[in-house]
């Protein structure tokens, strides 16, 4: 394997349709005759609708047909499972029933010839409800109102509760963690379409696989019978790993109507009826003896989830290996809340989990006395203690370490509220970073074709991350040919199955296949080579070697595209199918961030202004698309410290900043002016191959707790509730009796 | 390969062209790129509504039905005549009517940027315009901004300093960086860009690249004119 | 957005008498406010008037040195204009921390003066709103009220915040306000047009039916002033303020001769602070005396359950400022 194209830069392949605005994302097609869906959503948490008046609206120009749960089709709910390939969130159909459990739920869809004319008629509709009173608005509620249930993925050593009591140092403190919405700047969007009964969906999708094995089930049709294509998507960060009623009221209403219709999400249903991340409590109590090593670590969560269905945000799930702690339990428990249905939003369980868990650790290595880097240096688990297994690869030491010495921790005053410039306070924090590397089965196909070109497909997407680049850079760097020669088509379900682009594996996932699927071709093209009719028909295939587009042998080369030609054909073909990991390893990523806050006491200004982030994701295939990931993760991350939370009434359980005015997410001018992201690249070669282990969630992962722990070296505040609003840090703040 | 094409000569193949109008932009590719005259578009985008690099063709809605307005708008240097409700917004009419999607939708209420776009050269929100009121004005969207083949200096700097993840805030974020470029009245430093770009919201959170790529532009533009 | 008529007026005659005195007629001029309460069925108009093609976007200085601005002045074009930046530096900074370039482009200065309120229960089209409904209730003042609510000038009625930073600064500038209508032509003080909610929060404003706005009239810059806006918020853009302060003094050494302080974020109407001026007037400039002065313009605050931080935030956007002015 040459070091050339991979671990390099190159701009992405699909650059130039994103600079001119021709990248199609789902709600750009326009197939013949299309007509237009807008939902009606329910304006109470709990209930049922009682009637639907229609008239206004069935009269208001070029409506074709209103929707609601008197008048829609019978359809099936999908089973639901990620391992038969047909997973959604929200197994609740759309229109299924008269009953609601959360606000922004589908209760009627019109579709009507135009865009205008589906919103104006959408608006006429009038629904009424009997509202259950008993809406349960909020995690405290739910927990007094029905418990909690247990989640799944806990786990227990030693004995951490004895180990407590009577240890030198301890803590017991309780984290929250707010509603947090993805927010892609790209509404979902479905344009389905029938011919027969087959079905073509674009979607802004992150799995188009599983989105055709759940239409499959639901709509009772062969998955052969399916395409759904999602060539580019506007982002989801989770909110598009798995298909939300959106798509199945598209489907239905297209089939109804006879035409094609587009349906999209409008922005304040993206806080309702597409997913979140889910509200979280969690308790931590950790122990350490008189050296400042930890002897007992509890991380209990509960976190909300739907009335429909079961989601764990498995809080816990770095804590069980991050530190070394011989007596450790992590538990994972939910309570039910009138919310849409959550689902993973970017490291799901570590985001929320790491701000937890880094900020206790800060606050035991000031208990215990210690400087929290020496104490994370200190604590770092060698092996994975939770599996009894090695790390395949771990430089977790080494990016602690690297990036203090970069960021200047050293320099730290470490007394609290020490370090003044101007009006502003300078707080200093860090924090790890850690998300599991995960590799999943997969399939890929390579055609070396006769014209010169290689092409590439694979059912995989390509969310924003470069994975149309890092496809091209693989077959590239083992053909020799020059990016611009690969063709690279992903997010079409008509290719070879692929995996969900998520939990940061669609690069451990899919680079295998494509390089096995390369060679199979070169294989097919040596065959073809040492036939009879063949440039090297009395070569053995094995001594022929591929290089920089040719079959070389004994020093004579031959140009593959002429081997092609000579033998009237039009391509050599390699299919390949891959599989997941291993377990002999436990395979993970880890880095660490260090942070530097700026407090105005003066206006109340709470400013992120440096970041300094060492990643360790084994191999980086494209040092360009890999840092944009981190800095995007920093960014994320600086809005799950400092602004983001989704807000509902605790009378109702009614969104109240369901909107991109209201719900606060980072612009240009609050990008830190320093944002320097060292990525290791030490290859994770019992991992894959390449080396890599994916880079998409581990840099949002520990951000909230760096800005946490350095706004308490600022101000001597401990903020264990997210977001870090300024009221938090504000002295002379009257009390208000809540009503 | 029909419909592989160049920017600066890397541009590549990465899917298959389906919808309508990426065929029809995709057809008159060829005959636009003959327009690479001798000043590039985006060195006069202050003329960039005149050039005739647009491929879409003129769109002659004929008399209007009832309940509609004819419009005349000129949109990357085409004139249209449109017939429209007064409630079609002007970013509908542009993505569905003359099939110009390229300026996104992602909030549909003015608050996130992505379907900004210019008008008689000032940027706005296309989203709170309706299209009624922009009867004879001057559009400029993302489609209009390269010459032909030749990427406008904002495109080729987003582009080579990976000013973008999903792309989708992509055009909004390069038509109002053309606007902040060709403004004297807001300052070239780093924080006064932020400022003037806030507008434009990235979820995935590029913005250290598309400054890069904004200021490395605001070279490229001076040298080129 | 549901359907309505729009007829695009060429005269302000002819603006006036197609709008005349239907309440279910409005005036479209940039449309931030307007076409995105339509579009989320907040506002209804059968009838759309678009005075775009007016012929009142100039600024002009009248003898007496009062600034004249035209209703469709955009936000962008009044906060550059050199008389602007020059003499009311306090207005032209207050533009530039509302909204976004773009919005601003778009947003007129009779537009940001009809700005309405962004009250989730007001916009959500179902809470109980009296301004949306009256008689419904306030859901806000038990609700939730962090951001976009009132600690001054609030009611049992409504306590939503005036979301607007330019018109902060005409409280403090002082301005008039020339509004055209069925009945003729007519002045209104700045300080009045605005109201308070009071028993009647769905009144908010002192416009008669089918009176538009014509032109802003600024008082004549004080001489040898200073002035400045200052905004506090969460994100460092693009976002309404929390509090922010419009000050504009003038000092003899270091004695206050002169002080205009008005509030944004914290009032239900953009919030003249009368009572801290005249705790500054004649004062030596000393931190003591700003904050003396924050307090008092603070003083009768109402906190409500998530916005108390509001009474300590916007006083120190008032200390700020003025430390700031005066240094």
């Amino acid at each position: 394997m040459s070091d050339s194209i991979i671990g390099a830069g190159p701009k992405r392949i699909d650059g130039q349709r994103k600079v001119t605005g021709e990248a199609p994302y789902a709600a750009d097609h326009h197939p013949d005759n299309m007509a237009y869906g807008y939902g009606i959503f329910s304006t109470i948490a709990r209930g049922t609708v009682t009637g639907l008046e229609l008239d206004a609206a069935r009269q208001s120009p070029g409506v074709i047909d209103i929707f609601h749960h008197g008048h829609f089709p019978e359809l099936h709910r999908s089973p639901a499972s990620m391992p038969q390939g047909n997973k959604v969130e929200e197994t609740r159909l759309p229109f299924e029933d008269n009953h609601v459990h959360y606000e922004g739920q589908f209760v009627a869809l019109v579709v009507a010839d135009t865009f205008e004319n589906a919103r104006a008629a959408a608006r006429k509709v009038v629904v009424s409800y009997q509202a259950d009173d008993n809406a349960i608005a909020n995690l405290d509620q739910g927990v007094k109102a029905h418990g909690t249930k247990k989640g799944g993925d806990n786990h227990e050593r030693g004995d951490a509760a004895g180990s407590f009591d009577g240890a030198a140092h301890s803590i017991d403190v309780t984290y929250t963690t707010p509603v947090e919405t993805h927010n892609p700047m790209e509404m979902h969007a479905s344009v389905a379409s029938w011919e027969g009964d087959r079905l073509t969906i674009y979607e802004s999708s992150q799995g188009v696989v599983q989105q055709r094995g759940a239409l499959s089930k639901i709509f009772g049709i062969p998955q052969e019978h399916i395409r759904v294509e999602s060539p580019f998507i506007g982002s989801g960060f989770g909110s598009k790993l798995w298909m939300w009623p959106h798509a199945v009221a598209a489907s239905a209403a297209a089939r109804e109507t006879g035409r094609p219709v587009q349906l999209v999400v409008p922005r304040e249903q993206m806080f309702t009826t597409t997913g979140h991340r889910p509200e979280t409590r969690q308790r931590m109590r950790l122990a350490t003896d008189d050296s400042g090593r930890l002897v007992s670590l509890r991380h209990e969560s509960i976190n909300t989830t739907s009335f429909t269905d079961q989601y764990v945000e498995t809080c816990g799930s770095v804590t069980k290996s991050l530190y070394s702690c011989p007596n450790l339990l992590v538990s994972h428990e939910t309570t039910q809340v009138n919310r849409g249905t959550p689902t993973s939003m970017r490291a799901p369980g570590a985001a929320p989990g790491l701000f937890a868990l880094e900020s206790a650790i800060d606050e035991m290595a000031h208990e215990a006395g210690v400087d929290p880097l020496e104490f994370r240096l200190n604590n770092y688990a060698d092996r994975d203690e939770s599996q009894d297994l090695d790390f395949s690869s771990n430089h977790i030491r080494e990016a602690t370490q690297k990036a203090a010495e970069q960021f200047g921790w050293h320099d730290r005053n470490p007394e609290i509220g020490s370090m003044r410039e101007g009006h502003e306070i300078i707080g200093y924090g860090m924090a790890a970073c850690n998300w599991e590397a995960i590799k999943r089965e997969c399939e890929a196909r390579v055609s070396l074709r006769a014209d010169g070109t290689a092409h590439v497909t694979c059912a995989t997407q390509d969310i924003g991350t470069g994975t149309y680049t890092i496809v091209a850079q693989t077959v590239s760097d083992i053909t020799g040919l020059p990016l611009e020669k690969i063709t690279v088509r992903l997010g079409d379900t008509s290719y070879p199955a692929g995996p969900v682009s998520g939990g940061s594996w669609t690069t451990a996932t899919t680079l295998p296949a494509v390089a096995a699927a390369t060679r199979e071709a070169i294989e097919e093209l040596k065959g073809y080579a040492t036939s009879k009719k063949g440039d090297f028909a009395d070569v053995d295939s094995d001594s022929l070697t591929f290089e920089n587009g040719q079959l070389t042998h004994d020093g004579q080369g031959v140009d593959y595209v002429d081997v092609l030609k000579g033998q009237r054909l039009a391509s050599a073909d390699g299919h390949a199918h891959t599989q997941g990991a291993d377990d002999r390893y436990s395979y993970r990523s880890f880095g660490a961030h260090f942070v530097e806050v700026r407090w105005d006491p003066g206006i109340s200004n709470l400013r992120v202004s440096r970041v300094v982030s060492a990643i360790d994701v084994g191999r980086v295939i494209n040092s360009m698309t890999a840092r944009n990931q981190v800095e995007g993760a920093i960014v994320m991350g600086l809005g799950m410290a400092h602004f983001e939370a989704t807000d509902y009434d605790a009378r109702n359980a009614r969104p109240v900043n369901n909107n991109y005015a209201e719900y606060v997410v980072p612009v240009h001018a609050d990008q830190p002016p320093e944002v320097d992201v060292i990525l290791l690249d030490y290859p994770d070669l019992e991992f894959n191959e390449f080396g890599a282990r994916g880079i998409g969630e581990i840099g949002i992962t520990g951000m909230a707790a760096a800005v946490a722990n350095a706004v308490y070296h600022a101000t001597g505040k401990r903020i264990r509730d997210l977001p870090i609003f300024k009221e938090k840090l504000m002295e002379n703040v009257p009390e208000v009796q809540s009503a | 390969m029909s419909d592989h094409h160049k920017g600066d000569g890397s541009g590549v193949e990465t899917f298959d062209a389906r919808s309508p109008s990426r065929r029809r932009f995709l057809k008159t590719m060829g005959a636009s790129s003959l327009a690479a005259a001798t000043a590039p578009a985006w060195a006069q985008i202050a003329q960039a509504g005149q050039q005739q690099t647009e491929p879409v063709e003129p769109r002659d809605d004929g008399a209007p039905a009832e309940g509609e307005q004819q419009i005349r708008l000129t949109v990357n240097g085409v004139e249209h005549t449109l017939n429209v409700t007064p409630n079609a917004v002007l970013l509908d009419v542009l993505r569905d009517r003359l099939m110009l999607t390229g300026t996104k939708k992602g909030c549909d209420q003015g608050q996130c940027g992505a379907c900004t776009l210019l008008v008689n050269d000032t940027a706005i929100n296309s989203c709170l315009s309706l299209a009624v009121s922009h009867d004879g004005d001057r559009v400029t969207t993302i489609e209009g901004l390269s010459s032909g083949d030749e990427l406008h200096p904002v495109q080729a700097a987003f582009w080579e300093h990976d000013a973008y993840q999903c792309g989708y805030c992509t055009s909004g974020q390069i038509m109002s960086a053309v606007a902040i470029l060709n403004d004297d009245n807001i300052g070239s430093d780093d924080a006064s860009v932020r400022e003037a770009m806030s507008g434009n919201i990235c979820r995935c959170g590029a913005y250290k690249n598309i400054l890069a790529a904004v200021q490395d532009a605001r070279g490229r533009m001076r040298g080129a004119s | 957005m549901r359907e309505f008529n729009y007829a695009r007026a060429d005269s302000t005659r002819q603006a006036v008498s197609t709008h005349g005195r239907n309440d279910q007629a409005a005036y479209l001029a940039g449309g931030t406010t307007l076409l995105d309460l339509v579009k989320i069925d907040i506002m209804r108009p059968e009838q759309v008037v678009d005075i775009n093609r007016l012929d009142l976007g100039g600024i002009e200085t009248l003898d007496d040195g009062r600034v004249r601005i035209g209703a469709l002045v955009t936000n962008t074009a009044l906060a550059r204009d050199e008389r602007i930046q020059r003499d009311y530096a306090v207005l032209s900074e207050a533009l530039l921390s509302g909204a976004t370039t773009q919005l601003r482009n778009k947003a007129t200065t009779a537009g940001n003066v009809m700005q309405r309120v962004r009250c989730p229960y007001f916009r959500d089209g179902v809470s109980s709103c009296n301004k949306r409904e009256p008689g419904s209730g306030c859901a806000a003042i038990e609700g939730h009220n962090r951001s976009v609510h009132a600690v001054l000038g609030t009611s049992e009625h409504c306590i939503a915040t005036h979301p607007s930073d330019m018109c902060v600064a005409m409280a403090a500038i002082g301005a008039t306000i020339t509004v055209e209508g069925p009945d003729g032509r007519r002045e209104i003080d700045f300080l009045d047009f605005h109201l308070l909610p009071n028993d009647t929060p769905e009144r908010e404003h002192n416009l008669k039916p089918g009176e538009l706005i014509t032109h802003v009239t600024l008082a004549a810059p004080l001489e040898n002033s200073r002035s400045g806006y200052l905004k506090l918020r969460d994100r460092a853009s693009y976002q309404f303020a929390l509090a922010s302060s419009a000050v504009i003094v003038t000092l003899d050494g270091d004695t206050i001769v002169e002080a205009r302080v008005a509030l944004g974020g914290v009032g239900t109407k953009p919030w003249r602070a009368f009572d801290a001026e005249k705790a500054l007037k004649g004062q030596q400039i000393s931190e003591a005396t700003f904050k003396r002065a924050a307090e008092i313009a603070l003083q009768g605050a109402t906190p409500y359950a998530h916005n108390a931080f509001k009474i300590p935030l916007g006083q120190q956007a008032i200390v700020r400022n003025l430390t700031t002015l005066t240094a």
